[in-house]
């Protein structure tokens, strides 16, 4: 019998820790492993036994279970996985995410039995580095950092640098609010992580890999120490890989968290323990990287695609996709969406796909309004353009951009303006402080959103954001400061009408800007005090058993009222 | 070194490869602006500004930073590049706090560098601060003396106890300029006051301004030689140009010799001053009036250019009963008329004088510095009796309250809240004013309370002289050809000083608002004087005002400082000062001079002069308060040995941080801090700073500055 329990960190903080200290209880005792996260997050803990899904499994849960594995009565049954949720997994196309959910991370055998680094060992031992950038280039990956950069170039421009010494970097700094790909993939399958590194530095022609991976994943750091700890007991790192001569071994270098050390020309600078601040390219990393040595930036999610694709060959690889866009992109789904989680879907999709198929539509019931892909720097993506296919150039092309697979879906309670607004407050709090366009335009922007958002925005506001938007991207320095003005961008292109709304008319059409809100109570009022009792401006007056009025001129917009209202009679407009 | 070759502006240009393109571009004599850039550092592009396009290439390329490719087509100076620019400079003047100039100097009519020679007298440096005074401003010595300074009003030391007193100090340095120093500071042969001890230049001190550019071979007449007339002709004739000044009086200096009495203004100071105007050549006729002795279409036949600048002679009458009475003056006429007569060495009981007021009750109408000086005069001239009638109350007086003050001690009495009804006269001649009781109403346009009459409440004083000071206007008979105000002042562009003709320009209390402060006059002329400079040389006459950073300050700013009550005028004894018109006021001696400047807070910022950012800004036509966003207000620090930081001023350009660490190798200075909030300081006790000073030498704006050793 093999029991598994769904150890990612999305597991770890829906109770799987107890779970799994529950069932080790059971007859088979520590024979139940942990996996990484299979995705499907919104049903964690996920416990398996011999591929039956329980989910949900809180401590009762855990306990019927216990009870089915030692053969006892149980009500085990009500926590089996929905075939529903079994087809959001089934219908999912898995390369980068095969081994997540499934293989115990912190065991290299459960690797190796699944053909791992046999990838590897066919590179070292039977492919000329040439050979192995050429299969790359067959697979047409592009970075799936966000960018889609061809990742054979990157390689290529590495391995023809002139120099003894180069370095072989995976950006592991995943910071879009929202993002959880390349986490989920560290710790549910660190040895494909590992493995393609492997393969990139014996392309390049690299004795030495560096993981930059932020402090906040300390779970992830954990594991991928182990992987690389048994990685070198079994030879895979180290002098001499395979007994070809070919020798390699990394480390890891945990980031302070700062957004902007994702940018590859300031993660060498944090690297090197400088400030994280980006510099213009050229010279690119693969020129002058980290120590000014050629370097190799690949995002987790590309190295962990390269052991597939090695394996599988690239033409496999290239299959999948569309002419643009080639194999799979693995999405993490959150905001109004009801089947939150990671999902692996090849190229090609629509989005419409990917929010009413794995994703499950949206929360509630309520109406799809839009949905923002590639974080802090992509943009909104309108629901009438659902249809639009997931491709590097088609999602371009409506102002937003692949990213590294963040997709927050929104919902009519969504405040478009807002949105804007949360995502600059972002990058500026991100921003390094070292351009003129992204410490102080950003900034003004997001001011100016501030003011729209708090009921003062001012005619002329729109063309100044505009304005400032198109300066900020024709002119800045770094990605972060080129894309930000992205979500402001497109929710202008989109949702003029809220902009206007807020500014002309005052009035936040979603209902959510507070300050724009006006609170009326109507005749469904009994007089039961309450909203009175809580509103902190005493503005609320009324007798007792008798309906009560609202003095807009001392509301202060906290909705307090609206909220503790039992009887729906504080109307929002 | 491979040789390329690519185009920038359409100039075929040879470049190196390797080289960036601002490099390339400064090779070949075309300059793109940055601020944070030097060769002397590394490649680091963050300010933005040094943009260019190259075509085929979607976006904006920072010069500083892409190498220069062979066959590049570059364009530095297009719509787009300038709009990037512009908003580049925008956002960061958009956190960019201080003051590019002190308020004392914008509130100055004369733009004179107030901070500037305050700075240079505390230094004790008077060559170099009656130089910096004389290029905006040929009168230090007479307008030390007789200003109503505005420069005082916006001096922000008020805010710590009293404004600086710039007037002293300017006066200070004026008389340093031109008249004999004492014993101490000459030698014993220097003492008495020689005209050929003078310099070359009519001074003293070592002056740079004396010095007339070549010859242009144009010609300037100039109607009215006043301050303003006599400004004009100054700064006309040290851009070379042939000046000559008409003045109808007999002497030149127009209302500061005529209108100003002696006491508080010495002719033989006005003299002096006149002297270095008349010793860089200019021309100058006395007793020649407009429209009498020549015209006006004579002088534009015979000048290339005619200023004309009458100023405003003729008193307002009072518009009651009794006024055409004998006894009845204008103030100004009257102080015109004894002003011969009042040299300090003449006898002012002397019958001579045009009104000998000697034993008689005199009435002066009006509360400005004129009645003012119309009371003391009278006072002077032996009167029995002054009486002040104004409308208002003293603190309504528009008189400086210097005056009132002294005017009271000298024995004037203030009949306020009064207003003349009648002038009643017996044999042709007045004997009483009817006055009406007044109090204030409500405020007025000016925010100053009305006056209104108190029914059948009145007065009659007994008085022989009725001396009318409540205005001045302009006599503009000869001048008919010109456009006038409905003020029926002279028409005059307030920016190019242009008339309704061709070639004729006019300035000063004849012009559009009429008549006001002489430092206005003086400043409207100079800046005149460049405007019919221009003209001269053919160019067009706009004016654009420049861009300017400007902070506002409360007394929170400065609870620091330590209070420093101003220095105390010394003026002589009433009961002494009374009997003659010798000057009332013997100004600051050296001590208090420099003591005195030291006081200045030194608002302006020290790096205007040098500053980029106000230079770009000025160039793009920057409108950063569009924004109004969060701006930094960081306290000014004393953090790195001899520099003075302000972190408000800083635009994180990096140059100090870059080349602390790259050239001078001590890393004193670090970036703390992320976003917006960013901030450069220096780390712990700036153990390893070496006092190279090039952090402050590099800062393209006044964030950095080397303290000055005194």
């Amino acid at each position: 019998m093999k029991v598994t329990v769904g150890m990612g960190s999305c597991g770890v903080a829906a109770g799987a820790g107890e779970s799994l200290e529950m069932l080790k209880r059971s007859v088979i005792g520590s024979n139940v492993t942990l996996v990484g996260c299979n995705g499907l997050c919104y049903l964690e803990p996920i416990v398996e036994i011999d591929g039956k899904a329980f989910v949900k499994v809180n401590e009762k849960a855990a306990g019927e279970i216990v009870k089915l594995i030692n053969g006892e009565p149980n009500d085990a049954g009500q926590y089996a996985i929905k075939q529903d949720d079994l087809n959001n997994i089934n219908g999912q196309t898995r390369v980068a995410l095969a081994n997540c959910g499934v293989i115990n991370p912190e065991n290299i055998e459960e690797y190796t039995a699944r053909a791992g680094y046999t990838a590897a060992k066919k590179c070292v031992t039977g492919l000329t580095p040439e050979q192995v950038i050429e299969e790359v280039k067959t697979s047409g990956i592009g970075g799936r950092g966000g960018a889609g950069f061809p990742t054979w170039f990157k390689w290529n421009a590495a391995r023809s640098s002139p120099g003894e010494k180069k370095y072989v970097i995976c950006n592991a700094d995943e910071g879009d609010p929202g993002a959880f790909m390349d986490r989920a993939v560290i710790e549910g399958d660190p040895h494909a992580v590992i493995e393609g590194m492997l393969i990139a530095a014996y392309a390049i022609g690299s004795d030495e890999g560096i993981v930059y991976v932020r402090a906040e994943y300390p779970l992830a750091i954990t594991r991928l120490e182990i992987a690389m700890k048994q990685a070198r007991e079994k030879g895979f790192l180290g002098q001499n890989i395979f007994g070809s001569g070919f020798s390699f071994d990394m480390r890891i270098k945990a980031g302070a968290g700062a957004f902007v050390c994702g940018e590859e020309t300031a993660l060498i600078a944090s690297l090197e323990g400088e400030r994280g601040m980006p510099r213009l390219k050229p010279p690119f990393p693969a020129q002058k990287g980290y120590q000014k040595k050629p370097s190799n930036i690949n995002n987790v999610e590309t190295y962990a695609n390269i052991p597939w694709i090695i394996r599988n060959g690239g033409a496999a690889f290239s299959a999948m996709g569309t002419e643009n866009s080639k194999g799979t992109k693995v999405f993490a789904l959150t905001g109004k969406i009801k089947n939150g989680g990671l999902v692996e879907i090849p190229m090609g999709q629509s989005i419409r796909d990917v929010v009413f198929g794995p994703g499950g539509g949206i929360k509630d019931g309520k109406a799809f309004k839009a949905v923002q892909m590639g974080g802090p720097s992509g943009g909104c993506i309108p629901a009438e353009l659902a249809d639009t296919l997931i491709d590097y150039k088609t999602l371009a092309a409506t102002g937003a951009i692949m990213g590294s697979g963040g997709m927050v879906v929104m919902d009519e309670t969504t405040c478009m303006v807002d949105t804007a607004r949360y995502f600059l407050d972002f990058t500026c709090k991100e921003s390094c402080g070292k351009c003129t366009h992204c410490r102080v335009g950003n900034r003004r922007m997001l001011e100016i959103l501030e003011r729209i958002c708090g009921g003062e925005g001012r005619e002329g506001d729109i063309e100044l954001l505009s304005e400032l938007a198109e300066q900020i991207q024709s002119g800045s320095l770094c990605q972060l400061g080129m894309t930000a003005p992205n979500p402001v961008l497109t929710t202008i292109r989109y949702f003029r009408n809220e902009y206007e709304d807020h500014i002309n008319h005052k009035k936040c059409t979603a209902r959510h800007c507070k300050p724009l809100l006006t609170y009326n109570i109507n005749e469904q009022c009994t007089g039961c005090t309450l909203c009175a009792k809580k509103c902190p401006a005493a503005a609320i007056t009324g007798e007792v058993k008798k309906p009560h009025v609202i003095n807009m001129e001392a509301c202060v917009q906290c909705g307090k009222c609206a909220e503790v209202c039992r009887f729906g009679a504080v109307e929002v407009d | 070194m491979g040789e390329i070759k690519l185009t920038i502006n359409g100039i075929e240009c040879a470049g190196t490869a390797g080289q960036t393109i601002l490099e390339t571009a400064r090779a070949n004599g075309i300059d793109i602006p940055t601020l944070c850039h030097d060769e002397r550092a590394e490649i680091y592009g963050s300010c933005g500004i040094c943009v260019v396009e190259a075509e085929g290439n979607p976006r904006l390329l920072r010069a500083c930073s892409i190498m220069a490719a062979d066959g590049m087509v570059i364009h530095t100076d297009t719509e787009r590049v300038r709009k990037s620019r512009q908003t580049m400079l925008e956002l960061l003047l958009s956190d960019h706090t201080g003051d590019c100039v002190a308020p004392c100097v914008l509130h100055c009519p004369g733009e004179t560098d107030c901070q500037g020679y305050v700075k240079l007298t505390a230094e004790g440096k008077y060559n170099e601060a009656y130089n910096l005074i004389m290029e905006k401003l040929p009168f230090p010595a007479s307008i030390g003396r007789v200003c109503p300074h505005p420069c005082e009003e916006a001096c922000r030391r008020e805010l710590v106890e009293e404004p600086v007193s710039i007037m002293e100090l300017k006066r200070y340095v004026g008389d340093k300029a031109i008249l004999p120093q004492p014993p101490a500071a000459t030698a014993p042969s220097e003492r008495e006051p020689k005209a050929l001890l003078l310099e070359e230049g009519g001074t003293r001190l070592a002056y740079a301004g004396r010095k007339c550019r070549e010859e242009s071979g144009k010609s300037v007449a100039i109607v009215g030689g006043g301050p303003g007339g006599l400004t004009a002709a100054y700064f006309l004739r040290l851009k070379g140009h042939a000046v000559t000044v008409y003045d109808a009086m007999p002497q030149m200096g127009g209302m500061l010799r005529y209108g100003i009495p002696e006491y508080r203004l010495p002719k033989e100071i006005l003299q002096k001053e006149i002297d270095v105007i008349a010793k860089t050549g200019v021309e100058m006729r006395n007793n020649v009036k407009i429209g009498r002795n020549i015209t006006l279409s004579n002088l534009k036949k015979d000048y290339d250019a005619v200023i004309v600048a009458v100023g405003a002679w003729t008193s307002v009458g009072l518009g009651c009963p009794g006024e055409e009475l004998d006894g009845v003056v204008g103030g100004i006429d009257f102080l015109r008329g004894v002003s011969p007569q009042t040299m300090s060495g003449s006898d002012n009981r002397n019958e001579d004088v045009l009104y000998p007021l000697s034993g008689q009750k005199v009435a002066v109408v009006g509360g400005g510095n004129t009645a003012m000086d119309a009371c003391r005069t009278a006072v002077r001239l032996g009167a029995d009796a002054v009486y002040n009638i104004y409308r208002r109350t003293k603190n309504e007086m528009p008189a400086e309250e210097i005056e009132i003050t002294e005017a009271e001690e000298e024995g004037v009495v203030f009949k306020n809240l009064t207003n003349p009804i009648e002038i009643i006269g017996k044999d042709g001649k007045v004997c009483a004013v009817r006055l009406q009781i007044m109090e204030l109403g409500q405020p007025d346009a000016s925010g100053r309370r009305r006056p209104v009459a108190v029914q059948g409440k009145e007065e009659t004083l007994d008085v022989e002289s009725v001396l009318v000071a409540i205005g001045q206007k302009t006599d503009v008979s000869g001048l008919e050809e010109l456009e006038l105000t409905r003020w029926k002042t002279l028409a005059a562009d307030e920016h190019t000083f242009r008339t309704n003709l061709e070639g004729v320009f006019a300035v000063g209390d004849a012009t559009n608002n009429g008549a006001g402060i002489a430092i206005s006059a003086i400043g409207e002329a100079r800046r005149a004087a460049g405007m019919v400079d221009r003209y001269l040389n053919g160019e067009t006459l706009e004016y654009k005002a420049p861009y300017l950073v400007k902070t506002e300050k409360t007394a929170k700013d400065f609870e620091d400082r330590k209070k420093e009550l101003r220095v105390k005028v010394r003026c002589r004894p009433a009961g002494e000062r009374i009997k003659d018109f010798k000057e009332i006021n013997p100004g600051l001696t050296e001590e208090e001079a420099r003591k005195e400047a030291s006081r200045c807070l030194e608002c302006g910022c020290l790096d205007y002069f040098e500053c980029k950012l106000i230079k770009y800004a000025n160039q793009y036509d920057v409108q950063p308060e569009k924004y109004g966003g969060k701006m930094h207000r960081r306290a000014v620090e004393d953090d790195i040995p001899g520099v003075v930081r302000t972190p408000d001023k800083c635009i994180l350009c990096g140059l100090c941080v870059r080349l602390c660490e790259e050239e001078v190798g001590a890393g004193v200075l670090g970036f703390v801090g992320r976003g917006f909030d960013t901030v450069v300081m220096p780390a712990g006790d700036c153990i390893e700073c070496v006092n190279c000073g090039k952090c402050a030498e590099v800062c393209p704006t006044g964030a950095l500055i080397g303290k000055v050793t005194v």
